[in-house]
C-alpha cells in the first residue's frame, strides 16, 4: 500500500484580514520609501523636470565629506546617550514610586504622562518662550530665587543651546517610559517580594534582584523605542532653535529637512534620511524580532 | 467563489493597485541630463499664444488657485477685493491657498511640493531675486514678457522692483508689493532719553553709546532664523563697503574675504560687545523682539513698512513712533529694499486669465478702491489712506522714490548659501569665530556652494 504525505492546509482567511492593512502599508509607506531611495541616488532638486544618476555619491558626501552632516550625527549620538540613561531612568524611578499605594496617585500618573500627549511643536514653542532671555520663565525664576547669575540666553548660547532642548524632550519622554514600566510591575507577581521579605532582604535588594529582572522585557521596549525616537528628532530642534545658534544644534532630522526641502538638494537629502533608517532599522529589527519571539 | 479564485482575485486587485500608485510620478529621474540652470527666457512659445492650453470658453467656469501667506488679519483685507473680481467676472472663482503668515523659512516648501505633485496654483506669491531663482531654473514659472507688452507693466511699478524680479533678461512675476527698511523708534521715548535721529554713522554709534548709559539698548534683534540678525549686518556691510562693492558682494563677485567684509563683522561684534544689542538674541523668534522695544528697553527695531500695522495690531499708538533710513555715509544713501511678486505656475490651467486677475489685482484702480488692502502695493500712485497709515506713506515714499536700493541678503543668496551667512554671523556674535576668520569662512562657504552647485 502507497503511503502519501498528508496534504498540508494552508490557513489564508488570516493572511487575507491582513491584506488591506498591508495594501496601505506598501501604498504609503513601502512605495514612497523605495521612490526616496531611488531619489537617493539621483541629483534631483525636488523642483525640476528632470535629474541625473549620481549612483552612491550622495552617500559618500554625507559620511565622509559634509562637516555639518558629522556634525548632526554627533548631536544625535548625543541625544541617544543622554536618552538611554534620563529620561528611562527617571521613568523607571517614577513607575516604581507610583507604583505603592499612594494618595492620589492616579492623578500623579496621569499628570506625569500628560507631557507625552501634546503635540511636539506646541511643546517646542512653549519652551522657546520659558527660555526666551528677557522675559522667559525660567529666567525670571531663576532671578526670583536669588540665582540671577545664571540666568542666560539658554537657547542662544552654542554651549547651552543643545542640553535646553534636550531638557524639554526629557520632559516629554519621562511620562512614556514610565507608562511601560508601570504596565510591566503591575506584572510581578507579589509572591516574590513576600518571598524575598521573609528571607530578610530590603528595599535595594529586593529592587535590583527581583524588580529590575522581571523587568528585562519592558527595558527592551524602552530602551529600543528611546534610540529609535532619538535618531528621528526634529520637531522640537525645528522650533526651538531651528538648528541654531550657526549650525550647532542640527541633528540628522533637521539637516535632511534643511536639504532636501529647503536648499534643493532632493537627492541628498533622501540620502541622508536612508542613513538615519538605516541606523534606525539596526536597532528595529532586533527589537521587532525579539517582540515577535512569542 | 472557490478559495483559489479568492486568492487570484485579491493578487490581481493588489498588483494594479501597486501600478496605479507608481504611474505618473512627476520628477522622475530621467536619463537624459537634466539642463543645468537652463533659462526659462529662452522657452518658445509666448504665453499668451500658448497652444497647449486650450482657451476658456465664454461663459465657463473656472477657478484659479492662487497661493499666499495671507494671514487672517490679511485676508480679512483681501476678501472683499477677491469678491470684487469674482462679482465683475462671474465665471471665474477666486481659491486662496495660504500658508498663513510663514515667512521665507517654510512658504517656499509648501510650495515646491505643489509644484512638484504636478498640481500647482495658477499664480502664486514669491519674495523676488533668488528666493525665487529655484523656480524660474527648474521651469516651473512662466516668463511674462509678452504679458508685460500686452498689459503695460513696465510703466505699472516701482522700477527697481522690476529689476528684482527679473532673471536673465526676462521677467517672471509681477510686482506686488515693495517694502523698505529702517529704523524705527518711539519719539517720546527718545525725548526722554535726550538723543536725536543720527545723521551719520558716527553719530549712530554716539547715540548706542549714550543709550547704554541710561540702560537702554540700542536696538532690538530677534535672530531665530537668521534674516532679522543678517539687516543689521547688511546696514553695516553697505556702511563699511559702499554700495559697489556691496552689489559685488552680493552678485560673488567680490570675495567676501575683503578688508570692507571684516571691518563690517568688526562693527557687528562691537555693537554686541558694547551691549548695544539686547543680548542673547540668536535664537530669539524675530517676533519676540518687539518686545524689549515696546517696554522702552530698546530704542530700534530695523524693520519695513509694514511696522505701522504691526505697532497697531500690538496697540501701540502709531503716533508714538517714527522712523529713519540708516545712516551709511555713502553716497547715494541707500537703503535695504525688497520686492514681492505674484509668478504664474508654468503648468497651470489658465495663465491668460491669470494674468488679467494680476492685472487687476495690481491696478492703480483696485489700489485705490481698497486702499487698506495695498499698503504696500509696488504699483506706482497706490497709496494706502494716509491720514490713517502716516508713517506707512512715509517710508513708502522713500521706497518708490528711491533711485538705488540694496536687496536684503536673504535675496541675493540661495538658502543653502545663505544658511552660511547666518552661521558665520552667529558665530561672530557668540565669538566663536573672530571677524577675519568669519570672512575667510563666508568665502570658503561661497566657494563651497558654487562647487555644489556648479555655479
Amino acid at each position: 500500500m502507497t503511503h502519501t504525505r498528508p496534504r498540508r492546509r494552508i490557513r489564508l482567511t488570516p493572511y487575507l484580514f491582513l491584506l488591506p492593512a498591508l495594501l496601505w502599508y506598501l501604498i504609503f509607506l513601502g512605495y514612497p520609501m523605495f521612490y526616496s531611495f531611488i531619489i537617493s541616488l539621483t541629483d534631483w532638486d525636488g523642483l525640476s523636470r528632470g535629474s541625473n544618476w549620481v549612483g552612491l555619491s550622495n552617500y559618500t558626501s554625507a559620511i565622509f565629506q559634509d562637516q555639518v552632516t558629522i556634525l548632526a550625527l554627533r548631536n544625535n549620538l548625543i541625544w541617544t546617550a543622554g536618552t538611554l540613561v534620563i529620561p528611562t531612568t527617571l521613568g523607571l524611578l517614577f513607575a516604581v514610586a507610583l507604583d505603592q499605594k499612594l494618595p492620589a496617585r492616579t492623578l500623579l500618573r496621569s499628570i506625569f504622562y500628560s507631557p507625552a500627549v501634546l503635540p511636539l511643536v506646541a511643546v517646542g514653542l512653549i519652551w522657546a518662550w520659558m527660555y526666551n532671555p528677557q522675559f522667559g520663565f525660567i529666567n525670571e525664576v531663576l532671578k526670583a530665587v536669588g540665582l540671577g547669575r545664571f540666568a542666560r540666553g539658554w537657547l542662544s548660547m552654542f554651549e547651552t543651546a543643545l542640553p535646553a532642548t534636550f531638557l524639554t524632550a526629557i520632559w516629554t519622554g519621562v511620562g512614556f517610559s514610565m507608562t511601560v514600566y508601570l504596565a510591566a510591575l503591575q506584572g510581578i507577581p507579589r509572591e516574590q517580594y513576600e518571598a524575598a521579605r521573609m528571607d530578610g532582604a530590603t528595599g535595594p535588594r529586593l529592587f535590583w534582584n527581583i524588580t529590575l529582572p522581571w523587568l528585562r522585557e519592558a527595558h527592551v521596549i524602552v530602551l529600543s523605542l528611546a534610540v529609535i525616537n532619538s535618531f528621528k528628532v526634529f520637531d522640537l530642534i525645528y522650533t526651538m532653535t531651528y538648528g541654531g545658534p550657526g549650525r550647532s544644534t542640527q541633528v540628522m532630522g533637521t539637516w535632511m529637512y534643511f536639504n532636501a526641502f529647503q536648499y534643493y538638494h532632493a537627492g541628498y537629502g533622501s540620502a541622508i534620511a536612508w542613513i538615519i533608517a538605516i541606523i534606525t532599522l539596526v536597532v528595529a529589527i532586533p527589537y521587532v524580532r525579539r517582540m515577535s519571539r512569542d | 467563489m472557490n478559495r483559489n479564485t479568492t486568492i487570484r482575485t485579491f493578487a490581481i486587485a493588489s498588483i494594479a493597485t501597486l501600478l496605479a500608485a507608481c504611474a505618473g510620478m512627476p520628477g522622475a529621474p530621467s536619463a537624459a541630463p537634466a539642463q543645468p540652470n537652463a533659462p526659462a527666457a529662452t522657452a518658445a512659445a509666448p504665453a499668451a499664444a500658448d497652444a497647449t492650453t486650450a482657451p476658456v470658453a465664454s461663459g465657463e467656469k473656472i477657478t484659479l488657485r492662487i497661493a499666499s501667506i495671507w494671514d487672517a488679519t490679511s485676508m480679512e483685507q483681501m476678501q472683499p477685493v477677491l469678491d470684487d473680481y469674482m462679482k465683475q467676472n462671474p465665471n471665474i472663482q477666486i481659491a486662496v491657498d495660504n500658508t498663513a503668515g510663514s515667512g521665507a523659512a517654510v512658504y517656499p516648501d509648501v510650495l515646491k511640493t505643489a509644484l512638484a505633485s504636478g498640481n500647482p496654483p495658477d499664480a502664486f506669491f514669491m519674495w523676488g531675486g533668488e528666493i525665487a531663482g529655484p523656480f524660474i531654473d527648474a521651469d516651473q514659472v512662466l516668463n511674462l514678457n509678452d504679458f508685460y507688452k500686452q498689459y503695460g507693466w513696465d510703466k505699472v511699478y516701482g522700477p527697481w522692483t522690476l529689476d528684482r524680479i527679473s532673471r536673465n533678461g526676462s521677467k517672471f512675476g509681477v510686482p506686488y508689493t515693495a517694502h523698505g527698511m529702517g529704523f524705527w523708534y518711539n519719539k517720546d521715548n527718545f525725548a526722554k532719553w535726550g538723543v536725536e535721529v543720527p545723521k551719520t554713522f558716527a553719530e549712530q554709534e554716539a547715540m548706542c553709546e549714550k543709550l547704554k548709559g541710561q540702560n537702554v539698548y540700542c536696538v532690538s534683534i530677534g535672530g531665530k532664523f537668521g534674516w532679522h540678525t543678517m539687516r543689521i549686518l547688511d546696514y553695516f556691510i553697505e556702511h563699511q563697503c559702499g554700495p559697489d562693492k556691496h552689489d559685488q558682494l552680493n552678485a560673488l563677485t567680490l570675495s567676501w574675504a575683503d578688508p570692507c567684509v571684516v571691518a563690517s563683522y568688526q562693527s557687528f561684534q562691537k555693537w554686541v560687545d558694547n551691549g548695544w544689542v539686547v543680548p542673547d538674541f540668536l535664537t530669539v523668534s524675530p517676533d519676540d523682539s518687539r518686545f524689549p522695544f515696546f517696554k522702552g528697553d530698546a530704542a530700534l527695531v530695523l524693520e519695513g513698512d509694514w511696522y505701522e500695522s504691526v505697532l497697531k495690531n500690538n496697540e501701540q499708538d502709531n503716533k508714538k513712533y517714527n522712523f529713519y533710513l540708516p545712516p551709511t555715509d555713502q553716497t547715494p544713501l541707500r537703503f535695504s529694499t525688497f520686492p514681492e511678486q505674484f509668478m504664474i505656475s508654468k503648468d497651470g490651467k489658465h495663465p491668460n486669465e491669470t494674468a488679467a486677475f494680476l492685472n487687476w489685482l495690481t491696478s492703480p484702480e483696485t489700489a485705490k478702491k481698497f486702499p487698506t488692502a495695498f499698503a504696500s502695493s509696488a504699483t506706482i500712485g497706490a497709496n494706502p489712506d494716509c491720514n490713517e497709515w502716516p508713517l506707512t506713506c512715509g517710508l513708502r515714499k522713500e521706497v518708490l522714490d528711491a533711485k538705488s536700493t540694496y536687496p536684503p541678503t536673504d535675496q541675493a543668496f540661495q538658502k543653502e548659501l545663505m544658511d552660511g551667512f547666518f552661521e558665520v554671523q552667529d558665530n561672530i556674535v557668540a565669538k566663536k569665530l573672530t571677524p577675519e576668520e568669519g570672512a575667510n569662512l563666508m568665502q570658503q562657504r561661497v566657494d563651497e556652494w558654487k562647487a555644489k552647485n556648479k555655479k
